[in-house]
């Protein structure tokens, strides 16, 4: 009885054991790429918000939100040289079908340098239309809606309906989205005032 | 060879694990949004179904019978977190849209099934005949539904337009909904198929 | 994120099975009268609870501070099939009337897609281990009341005139089609 059960025990510790092996491998040899593709989007989507910008320098936590809803991930100081350019933060908040995470772009004449939707997994055809490059809410001008945001002065109302066009049909969606756009243009322009000199208002 | 041919096609219609046997239905419905992740996710399930077959197959005299369960799940997990990794590392789009169901193929009631019925009794060669053919009636499936969903849902293919500018796409389809009715009646068919071939093999025995 | 909102929507608007499309495989075949389906969704809720207080700490105790988190789908897995082990010879002992009942589908709860996907939730939405535990229950609530709901509408089924086509298995999957149609009216519930 005792030696079947050793037996058992050491058969599944030998597949634990292989299985480990090849997935640590497997591992290794693909973590590297996983890691690069993270980066090399974040390098691209900030690049998209400050184009002029040379070197995008972390700024370590000191920036945080301030209301429960959104949520700041992480936050880059765009520079050219000397000069900061402004701050791009990343920031989430609860959508329609799980958090969507954004990368916005505060710039030094608090205006909103641009916004990016990172991640949204609303529904195709309603939500997901904020990642869609051929929906447009000003179909004349053809702006996207996030495109939308782009030379908004941060001390705008920010109401979905008001000053910002909704998404047809997604109107939680586009609150969550305008509400991550709103609070990181009022804690950027707030850490850009205490840290970057400079700036018209 | 006449007989491996005949465990191949078992796959692809008599016995199609989604139509046939109602198995692996789990994530069916929520990938078949798009015909992009039906095709992901069809052969994602194949690699992990094959291999795992083949793993098992090789080792099935070695695997007592009473921890053969976990033995299983841990190598049908190994080769599932594999798929996982690797489609992370090169197919990062795809593996974001298809998000949790990809880890998810390691509770795919038919890699499971087939294990257990089929690859722990089996050579090695058969098993991986059988994972095939089980494997591609998974994705032919998944293919179908997809594309019919996004054809009327969206008036794409593959994300290119293939319906007419004047199409207004039903949004419906690929809505939860959508994708629970479309499925019903892919199995509606299937059942009316299955009922051709048992009166046609009745009418050729009676002959 | 508050406790509330985090039940709620784990129990109708993000409903496990009809606006997620997962455990499907026990929905059609447990939802056959309502105390299968209680008796099923207790079983669940009991087993994806347990199931989050073990691999909450793990993940974040020992497989993220030693860089394994590669681990994450083996190690959860082995969780989940190891406590539906347990509870199946707790029942077969001390509720062999239930254990009976249940049959092949106690140790199918192993493969119960939503139980794995809850697990690995917990860790992608960055839950503490309170709010795991009140997603944990939310999303097992719903799956057993999208079970109770699909047992009632098969009750009346029983004596509906079913065109040709649609009749067994896909007059059920029409049927869920409509009832996921009512959740989504749920979407606007918050906020």
């Amino acid at each position: 009885m005792k030696k079947d059960i050793l037996r058992l025990g050491i058969a599944l510790a030998l597949f634990a054991a292989g299985a480990c092996a090849a997935l640590a491998v497997v591992y290794t040899v693909t973590g590297p790429t996983i890691a690069g593709h993270e980066r090399e989007q974040l390098q691209a989507s900030l690049k998209d918000l400050f184009p002029d910008a040379d070197d995008f320098i972390e700024v370590d936590g000191a920036i945080r939100s301030s209301v429960p809803d959104v949520t700041v991930m992480g936050s880059w100081k765009a520079v050219r040289g000397d000069a900061t350019l402004g701050v791009a933060i990343r920031a989430s908040a609860a959508s329609y079908g799980g958090d969507a995470v954004m990368l916005v772009g505060v710039a030094t004449d608090r205006r909103i340098a641009g916004a990016r939707v990172m991640t949204i997994s609303d529904t195709p055809g309603l939500g997901a239309n904020a990642t869609n490059p051929a929906y447009f809410v000003d179909k004349a001008a053809k702006t996207t809606f996030p495109g939308q945001f782009s030379g908004k002065s941060v001390h705008d109302a920010f109401e979905v309906k008001n000053d910002v066009v909704a998404i047809s049909a997604s109107t939680i969606t586009s609150k969550a989205l305008t509400s991550i756009v709103k609070e990181a243009g009022v804690v950027g322009s707030a850490w850009l005032e205490a840290n970057a000199s400079g700036g018209s208002r | 060879m006449k007989r491996m041919w005949k465990i191949f096609v078992k796959g692809l219609v008599v016995e199609n694990p989604l139509l046939m046997l109602m198995i692996g239905l789990c994530s069916s419905v929520a990938v078949t949004s798009s015909v992009s992740n039906g095709i992901g996710m069809g052969l994602a399930m194949t690699f992990v179904i094959v291999f795992a077959e083949l793993v098992i197959s090789l080792f099935r005299k070695l695997i007592p019978s009473d921890a053969r369960i976990p033995i299983f799940i841990i190598v049908i997990a190994a080769f599932t977190t594999m798929v996982d990794l690797s489609m992370q590392a090169y197919f990062p789009a795809l593996s974001k849209s298809m998000g949790v169901f990809i880890p998810l193929i390691v509770v795919n009631c038919i890699i499971m099934g087939r294990v257990e019925a089929f690859a722990s009794k089996e050579k090695p060669l058969d098993a991986v005949v059988d994972a095939l053919g089980m494997g591609l009636g998974y994705t032919w499936v998944l293919i179908g539904i997809a594309a019919l969903r996004e054809l009327l849902g969206n008036g794409t293919l593959l994300g290119a337009r293939v319906m007419p500018e004047a199409f207004q796409p039903i949004l419906f389809f690929i809505l939860p909904p959508g994708g629970f009715m479309v499925f019903a009646l892919f199995i509606s068919l299937n059942l009316w198929l299955k009922k051709k071939i048992a009166t046609g093999d009745a009418v050729r025995e009676a002959a | 994120m508050n406790l509330a909102k985090i039940f709620i929507s784990a129990l109708l608007i993000d409903n496990i099975v009809l606006m997620r499309f997962l455990a499907l495989c026990p929905f059609i075949g447990m939802s056959i009268d309502v105390s299968k389906s209680v008796g099923m969704g207790l079983a669940v809720t009991f087993v994806t609870v347990i199931a989050t207080v073990v691999t909450w700490p793990l993940y974040n105790f020992v497989l993220l501070p030693l860089n394994l988190t590669f681990l994450k789908i083996l190690v959860f897995i082995l969780v989940i099939a190891s406590l539906v082990q347990l509870v199946e010879f707790f029942l077969k002992k001390n509720v062999p009337g239930l254990y009976a009942s249940m049959g092949i589908y106690l140790p199918l709860i192993t493969t119960n897609c939503a139980i794995l996907a809850v697990t690995f939730d917990n860790i992608s939405k960055g839950f503490n281990l309170i709010e795991s535990v009140v997603y944990a229950v939310g999303v097992a609530l719903g799956f057993m009341l999208s079970l109770v709901l699909l047992a009632g509408v098969r009750d009346r089924l029983k004596t509906a005139p079913i065109p040709k086509f649609l009749q067994g298995t896909p007059i059920l999957f029409a049927s869920t089609s409509l009832l996921a149609v009512a959740f989504m009216g749920f979407s606007g519930l918050i906020k």
